[in-house]
């Protein structure tokens, strides 16, 4: 067994007294941060949410535009991906530090496959004059509510798509750097911390498929 | 390192610095150890650096507006050299000075010091913090003085997504950056409240300064993601025509003023709160008094904090808001005096029947409480529908606001900066010009604010480059005024920086105050205490004078 699991620990920073103190801050960190990304997003929802009410007919129609069938794939994705990396943080904990990277680096690659396919629905939505601001005729000219939808789509899914390619870059410099005994002796609590952010972007879209794709359908 | 290899290594030394306990300024002295350290006190002294600059900047061009509004028809300076310099002091002075002026310079230094820990949670972080305000702060200060931007601090679509021609995007941006700093600090603060107190030190063992501190974080993490969406949807709007406030791209102009308000309306309180931290200090050290009602002041803080996300409306009153909206928001707004009185009472009952030493920190929160009562009271004129409806966008609200932030947070940072220097750079300062620039500052204030009350309230706009010649009395009296307050700010920026060199050695304790950052020595050692601290005492136990004070 000794191949395949290694001792788990934490490099205890000289400011805190002891390991407990230091995880607790730096998990109390991530949450408070994961806070301020959830109001970074809440302006949005309720841009979306004002616009729900006050224009239903014009929401209806740009929302009939979104590709449904995408938006749920994508979800059933980040569904997976947040359960690899759930086997990821498990796996770290009992010390299997090579397992624990193929999960890393498959959640990765599931983060991948949803900006991929984010892209192809991008790229419909341009073939179908869905994208207002990039100069062509708009699909639902004269209805400027719709349009506010729209664009708040697009803003919306691109802040979401930053928030994803941040974490699948840190995801794989993280595997890097665990692909070397010792990762987990003195980091095992970078995993807890970012699997936090990884499960936070999970849910923000969670919030955002339903609010964009589905509401007023 | 023994005194004689000092002596060795540099024979200058000035004989006072032989012998001493080592300390976080004289660990090292290169300039690396200053822009790469992680030490909490060598930030929070990059920080008031950096804040002194912007403030320099800013208050230039308020003297520049003061300077136009001595003549009535704007001959000095044309109208648009006239809105580019009111926006650059709005911009500088609220974004780069005022925010993070009390905490993340006193905040940065004495939180650790305060509840006995030996750096903040995580200090690279904060180093980092400093990096992207000042990388922020410099990128918009030299986009508003060399491109110019008319706008206004508030930058309210439609003028500032369609309107203007000036340079918005860039100063948004660095605004935008800023922001970023201001969440790493909350987040540094409350984790580090959370977790690193010493052991013994309950919340209610902590002092009103910390109590304040982790209250602004609060807004700090709740509000400052909402700004940062705002200003992106409006750089958005502007760059790439992704339209959210024009309305011929589908937007609405009014939802800028509600995402906006929504935080600059706490940001009022994130400029306010810190400073009553530092007056609530201050108070007891001076009277030798314990502080009165210890707890109500605690959570009058938090309650201030919470209150302050409800009340974004009342800016909105005369700009299409529902005559229930602007009731509601209206009531709200009147709740805010309750938590805010409740300080005053207290800070005033602690007072009474201490031994008073008017030294200049006292001078200072003297001057704060009165100011921040005008302050407070006018603001109850502004949240009645009726009198706003005259007011709104006069000089009375510039007045207002400039006694809040000004008389309020500016005193209590002087106030503050005199209190501890001596902690931070273990000199004293000369008293006698603490005492003379304290003086200076209130009588340079009222003169220069109090006449704008009641032009605003004979119909003087805001913002206006020219104005009626029935109104040129009153604006001599406030530009006369302002030449008394820039005294009063020059004075401290020399003889504190002449302190540095020829001040008196300060001792641990010079006020005989209470708290852990007085048990140290001044200056502290890096790792803040010789021992690691244990707690059991309560917070300002300052001697029982009079059975009244049990």
């Amino acid at each position: 067994m000794s191949d395949v699991t290694f001792p788990v620990g934490i490099d205890v920073h000289e400011q805190f007294a002891n390991a407990d103190q230091q995880r607790h801050a730096a998990q109390l960190g991530m949450w408070i941060w994961l806070v301020t990304e959830l109001l970074l997003f809440a302006g949005l929802f309720m841009v979306a949410l004002v616009l729900h009410i006050m224009h239903p007919g014009s929401v209806r129609a740009a929302v009939l535009h979104f590709k449904f069938w995408i938006g749920a794939a994508n979800t059933a994705v980040l569904i997976c991906s947040s359960f690899t990396m759930s086997g990821a943080i498990m796996l770290s904990r009992m010390g299997w530090q090579r397992w624990m990277v193929r999960c890393m680096l498959a959640t990765a690659a599931l983060g991948s496959l949803f900006l991929l396919l984010k892209g192809y629905e991008y790229y419909l939505d341009y073939a179908e004059h869905m994208m207002p601001f990039v100069g062509q005729p708009y699909a639902l000219e004269g209805d400027p509510a719709s349009r506010l939808f729209t664009n708040l789509y697009f803003v919306t899914t691109a802040l979401h798509g930053a928030h994803l390619t941040t974490g699948v870059a840190i995801l794989l410099w993280m595997a890097w750097q665990a692909h070397r005994p010792g990762f987990l002796q003195a980091r095992q609590n970078r995993i807890e911390v970012y699997g936090l952010y990884w499960h936070f972007i999970d849910l923000i879209w969670i919030i955002v498929f339903p609010l964009l794709y589905v509401v007023g359908r | 390192m023994s005194p004689l290899d000092i002596t060795l290594r540099d024979p200058e030394t000035p004989r006072s610095t032989l012998g001493r306990p080592p300390d976080y300024l004289h660990e090292a002295h290169t300039l690396r150890s200053w822009f790469f350290t992680t030490d909490h006190k060598r930030i929070a002294l990059l920080y008031l650096a950096t804040i002194t600059a912007f403030f320099v900047v800013g208050a230039i061009a308020a003297g520049l507006v003061r300077l136009s509004l001595i003549v009535p028809n704007g001959q000095i300076f044309t109208s648009d050299t006239y809105n580019k310099l009111f926006t650059v002091h709005g911009v500088v002075m609220v974004w780069f000075f005022l925010i993070p002026s009390i905490p993340a310079t006193f905040g940065n230094f004495l939180i650790p010091l305060m509840i006995g820990a030996k750096d903040l949670a995580f200090p690279r972080l904060n180093l980092l913090s400093w990096y992207v305000f000042i990388g922020g702060g410099l990128f918009t200060v030299a986009d508003l003085v060399i491109g110019g931007v008319d706008t206004g601090w508030t930058f309210y679509a439609p003028l500032s997504t369609t309107f203007s021609n000036t340079y918005v995007v860039p100063a948004l941006i660095g605004v935008i950056i800023v922001g970023f700093s201001s969440i790493l600090t909350g987040l540094n603060f409350v984790v580090t409240i959370h977790t690193m107190r010493a052991p013994g030190m309950t919340w209610f063992r902590m002092p009103i300064f910390v109590w304040t501190h982790y209250a602004v974080s609060l807004i700090f993490l709740l509000g400052t993601p909402v700004i940062t969406i705002t200003l992106i949807l409006l750089v958005m709007e502007r760059s790439f025509g992704i339209g959210v406030f024009d309305p011929r791209l589908g937007g609405d102009p009014v939802l800028f003023e509600h995402l906006f308000w929504f935080y600059s309306h706490p940001a009022v309180y994130i400029m306010v709160l810190p400073g009553m931290g530092v007056i609530s200090e201050i108070v007891p050290a001076f009277a030798q008094k314990r502080l009165f009602g210890y707890r109500f002041v605690a959570y009058a803080s938090l309650a201030l904090a919470s209150i302050t996300f409800f009340v974004w409306g009342h800016h909105m009153f005369v700009n299409g808001e529902s005559n229930l909206a602007a009731l509601v928001f209206s009531l709200l707004s009147f709740a805010v005096a309750v938590p805010s009185a409740v300080k005053v009472y207290n800070w005033t009952a602690t007072m009474y029947k201490g031994s008073i030493r008017l030294q200049t920190p006292m001078l200072y929160a003297m001057g704060y409480i009165g100011l921040f009562v005008l302050g407070g009271l006018t603001g109850l004129f502004l949240a009645t529908l009726s009198i706003n409806e005259h007011t709104h966008g006069t000089y009375f609200v510039v007045a207002h606001f400039h006694y809040i932030m000004v008389g309020g947070t500016m005193l209590a940072f002087l106030g503050g900066l005199h209190f501890w220097w001596p902690k931070f750079t273990g000199k004293m300062y000369p008293e006698a010009w603490g005492r003379v620039s304290a003086i200076f500052i209130f009588i340079g204030f009222n003169v220069t604010f109090f006449p704008q009350f009641l032009l605003g309230y004979l119909g003087m706009p805001r913002r206006y480059h020219d104005y009626p010649p029935e109104f040129q009395l009153l604006n001599i009296v406030s530009s006369a005024g302002a030449t008394i307050l820039a005294a009063g700010y020059i004075f401290p920026m020399i003889y504190l920086i002449w302190s540095l060199w020829f001040g008196r050695q300060a001792p641990s304790n010079p006020w005989q105050a209470k708290g852990l950052e007085w048990t140290t020595t001044s200056p502290p050692p890096t790792h803040n205490f010789e021992t690691p601290p244990t707690v059991d005492f309560a917070p300002y136990d300052y001697p029982l004078r009079t059975p009244a004070d049990v």
